[in-house]
């Protein structure tokens, strides 16, 4: 009886699910790899995407690997394709159009997408969003140039981005929130510095606890700026764009009911396997076990992500490796005064 | 044909009914039929027809369908807005691949909500007996009974602790969830066949009290109807796990008395930084209320993960946009007092996942080493609830919970007590409550009467057409609408209920999974029209069927082979009652028949 091929799913195309593929190809050279992705567009950084505010909206300079990339390594990346529910128990990846893509082994690497904090639900519609190019595209597309963005929250996306808009002669105005450095743990006085580093690097700071947290976001009136945040003070703060950044939330909805453990998102072991031998997790979707801290811990950044896709890849093809952050977690100030943060450091 | 007829050999228990097209089947097959087929009503526990008071909405029926309500249920408006929806979880709308489970809770509410303001109620009343029945506790349970014992004549007495009726729907559910004007109607319409309300009599053993022995001596029967009123202790380390550290520290709270003594009337304070540990409804209760209250952080802390909470997902969003948050994977070890004694922190453990406790319960494993401290000002503990029997001057048996033990006939070991709600079975829900009220009513009045002069049969009638369109089937959950965040205070109801038109499109939703489709085999011209428009894998061909005991059909076995098929069958569990197949089928093989339970006389 000849040996039948054996078949890896990865759920996301983004740094996570990308570097797996790479790596179960390299491993598995004869393999079934199926990447199934929601994005249109095939693997781009989206690290990269504050360049939209700079004028690059060509969809092609954000492509890390050509498209016959995929083809010369023969990886199938089903784009445009939700996955509803996945069935452990026969092995099967469920679509939205109800097809069912059976797989031996299973790499969940749907990352996360931007935190809406449950009191903002209601002005979704009043926001830009930037957790993917389209929605970079839309928020850009928004802004008028030399154009005010209010950004709420706060964290190392949406500072990253705001380095740019400074850079590129956009007003910034931050509405700070508790974790206004997230994924970054800073403590009450550290809290107050870094934020005084922002005023310096000429981002308008606003602390939201003192202001009394945010009330509402509106549509400003005609001849008036395009929105208006009003302040649980009294105050409020004009701009043409709105943002939110409160840091990520795991895409795990699609795993609800699988049988595999979640908290926030997919609990995980060192080895970044699920409570279902067959199903790995890696990339902002993931908790895993850390010995260290005794408690389940997401881990960020660009190159912690890519560790683990590689990581998954290889645990999932027959290595028993543990995790290992490979990420400097450390926010600082520069010697000019400004904040650093080691997750903006990627290639 | 009836449905009954094409089953298997009649009609052993079909009989004629008062309405010339239906069928009245007591055919064990029948029943479980609809037990099997409509989820919803088989998990609720009052037994809720809610097909067909859905239906009544559709056909703008309010009060009819409130009244469909009340015959399971007699506090319909309470119920549709505190509900945990236990149906809601089992609706075939929401099983995998149909999309999300109708908002029947908020249906309930449309009913309530929106029938006329001089409705009439519909009550079958039977003739006095002359027997006396007590019943000790005004919550749901006892109020279920009470209604149910009236009804079927006997004189029943109410015996209250506390200043008014209602029980936990009273003292322990915010206004904000369940105004006190919708739980005052629906209660004095409960009890107003005659039963007497004696409140502030206190039940139990010493001075000043009612001794059940007492009411055994003076009633005919007496109901234990208590609920389950003492909070669970907080297992913690080192001292506290002889100290109850809500006695020791003025910070630290039980939810149930939170709730109980705000409601009562008395002002309550929480710090700006609260904790509260717990999973249920009344965790969620007090973190809401203790927002309301000033708490600026307010965090739920839970053993397992949200995921595994037994909340409805609609109060958790609500409880978040209120600015609270929940944390998992943790459990409370220890308090972390100052010098003053004031609570500075709460220290937890970390927590991994284990397997399944009963009743689809996660189990929680802590982590020795992974202590760690939360600060806080306020800690509530709101991790459940045990029944208290130190005021029975009785002896019962007692499960080791310290639950009471029931007898087939509902009653305890002390011959004329019975007992029912959550004294019974430990901390549930509202509508666990009342389902078992009406149980044990039914019983208490078999075992007064000598007889039971209730049974449950299937009525069983023809319906012309299918009562859905396809296009139902893709109408999306309609959105609760809420009051403005900076609106909500105590007592303002959050939930503002459906507009007309939103109820009419979530109630055509419903599948209508009481109706019966049925093809007969000896007309059928096996063209497959029908499975051709089917929707789903609804129709079979078969060459058999598994029968369950009862004679029920469990199980359809399907074959490809032409020349084994038996027949083409629809497959009711299936099925989604689109009646596309009805509309295809050209030799109108295809009948309707509309399955409901009822309580009739024996």
């Amino acid at each position: 009886m000849g040996q039948t091929t054996r078949h890896h799913i990865v759920i996301g195309s983004g740094v996570a699910g990308s570097q797996a593929a790479a790596t179960l190809r390299e491993r598995e050279p004869d393999s079934r790899i199926t990447i199934v992705t929601l994005s249109s567009l095939l693997f781009y950084n989206r690290y990269d995407l504050p360049k939209v505010f700079r004028g690059v909206r060509d969809w092609r300079e954000f492509l890390v690997q050509p498209p016959d990339y995929y083809e010369t390594n023969r990886i199938s990346v089903r784009r445009l394709n939700r996955v509803t529910t996945v069935d452990s128990a026969r092995r099967r990846v469920v679509l939205d159009h109800k097809e069912e893509i059976a797989f031996d082994t299973l790499l969940v690497a749907s990352g996360g997408r931007g935190y809406v904090p449950e009191e903002l639900t209601d002005y979704r519609g009043l926001m830009h969003p930037f957790s993917s190019y389209t929605e970079a595209l839309r928020a850009a597309n928004a802004l008028p140039e030399g154009g005010h963005v209010v950004m709420l929250g706060g964290d190392m996306i949406g500072l990253d981005l705001a380095r740019t808009l400074l850079d590129t002669g956009h007003k910034v105005t931050l509405v700070a929130e508790a974790h206004a450095f997230w994924p970054h743990e800073v403590g009450d006085e550290d809290r107050a510095r870094f934020l005084a580093a922002l005023e310096h690097m000429g981002i308008e700071v606003v602390d939201a606890r003192a202001a009394g947290g945010i009330a509402a976001i509106e549509a400003g009136a005609k001849g008036l700026s395009a929105r208006r945040v009003a302040l649980g003070d009294g105050s409020e703060i004009r701009g043409d764009v709105v943002m939110p950044f409160f840091g990520l939330t795991p895409s795990v909805e699609f795993m609800l009911g699988s049988g595999v453990d979640i908290e926030r998102g997919l609990l995980v072991t060192p080895a970044l396997r699920t409570t279902d031998e067959a199903i790995y997790a890696a990339g902002d979707v993931c908790q895993i076990w850390s010995d260290e801290d005794h408690r389940y811990r997401f881990f960020y950044g660009w190159k912690n992500v890519r560790a683990m896709g590689e990581l998954a890849a290889r645990n999932m093809t027959g290595a028993t490796d543990p995790w290992v952050s490979v990420q400097d977690e450390q926010l600082r100030l520069t010697a000019e005064g400004a904040i650093h943060s080691p997750f903006w450091e990627y290639q | 044909m009836s449905g009954a007829a094409l089953l298997g050999p009649p009609q052993a228990g079909a009989q004629p009914s008062d309405s010339p097209s239906e069928t009245v089947s007591v055919d064990p097959r029948d029943i479980a039929w609809v037990r099997q087929n409509v989820p919803c009503q088989s998990a609720c526990p009052a037994g809720t027809n809610v097909p067909a008071y859905i239906r009544q909405i559709v056909e703008q029926r309010f009060g009819r369908s409130y009244e469909t309500n009340r015959e399971a249920n007699v506090l319909p408006g309470v119920l549709g807005r505190i509900c945990s929806r236990p149906c809601e979880s089992a609706c075939r709308h929401g099983w995998p691949g149909n999309g999300e489970p109708v908002a029947i809770c908020h249906l309930k509410r449309v009913a309530a909500d929106m029938k006329d303001s001089g409705h009439r109620i519909t009550e079958k009343l039977y003739a006095p007996t002359g027997k006396r029945v007590a019943i000790v506790g005004a919550g749901p349970a006892g109020i279920a009974a009470a209604h149910d014992l009236s009804l079927l004549g006997h004189d029943v007495v109410i015996l209250e602790r506390e200043e008014r009726a209602g029980g936990m729907l009273r003292y322990g559910i915010p206004e904000f969830r369940l105004p006190r004007g919708v739980l005052d109607v629906e209660l004095h319409n409960a009890l107003r066949l005659g039963v007497q309300v004696r409140t502030g009599v206190d039940v139990g053993n010493g001075h000043g009290k009612v001794p059940v022995s007492q009411l055994l001596h003076e009633y005919d029967a007496v109901l234990l109807a208590t609920g389950c009123m003492a909070a669970s202790p907080l297992p913690l380390r080192g001292r506290w796990e002889k100290e109850d550290p809500a006695s020791a520290c003025a910070d630290v709270e039980y939810g149930l008395d939170f709730l109980m003594d705000l409601h009562r009337g008395q002002k309550k304070r929480v710090g700006k930084r609260v904790a509260i540990v717990g999973a249920g409804f009344t965790a969620l209760d007090c973190a809401r209320i203790a927002v309301r209250l000033g708490g600026r952080e307010v965090t739920i802390h839970i053993r397992t993960a949200e995921e595994y909470i037994p909340v409805a997902k609609e109060e958790i969003f609500e409880a978040k946009r209120e600015g609270i948050r929940i944390k998992g994977l943790r459990s409370p070890a220890g308090l972390q007092l100052d010098e003053a004694g004031r609570l500075t922190g709460v220290e937890f453990v970390q927590n991994r996942l284990g397997g399944w406790r009963a009743k689809g319960r996660r189990q929680a494993i802590p982590i020795e080493g992974s202590e760690f401290i939360e600060p806080c000002d306020t800690l509530i503990v709101a991790i459940g609830q045990q029944t208290v029997n130190d005021h029975l001057d009785v002896k019962l048996d007692l499960d080791r919970w310290g639950n009471v033990r029931l007898g087939e006939n509902g009653m305890t070991s002390n011959d004329g007590l019975f007992a029912a709600g959550d004294y019974v079975r430990g901390a549930s829900t509202a509508i666990e409550a009342v389902g078992h009220g009406r149980e044990i009513a039914r019983k208490m009045d078999a075992w007064l009467m000598g007889r039971e002069r209730r049974r449950t049969v299937v009525h069983i009638t023809p319906v012309e057409r299918p009562l859905r369109e396809r296009a139902f089937d893709f109408i999306v959950r309609q959105h609760m609408p809420t009051a403005a965040l900076g609106a909500r205070d105590t007592r303002k109801e959050v939930e503002t209920g459906y507009e007309p038109a939103a109820a009419l499109e979530e109630a055509r939703r419903c599948y209508l999974c009481n109706l019966r489709y049925e093809i007969d085999v000896d007309r059928c011209i096996f063209c497959r029209a029908c499975i051709d428009v089917a929707p789903r894998n609804c129709i079979k061909m078969v060459d058999g069927v598994v029968r369950a005991q009862d004679a029920s059909i469990t199980k359809l076995t399907e074959t490809r082979d032409w020349s084994q098929v038996a027949a083409i069958w629809i497959d009711n569990n299936e099925c989604i009652r689109c009646g596309q197949c009805y509309q295809a089928c050209p030799v109108h093989c295809i009948s309707i028949s509309r399955c409901e339970l009822a309580d009739v006389d024996v």
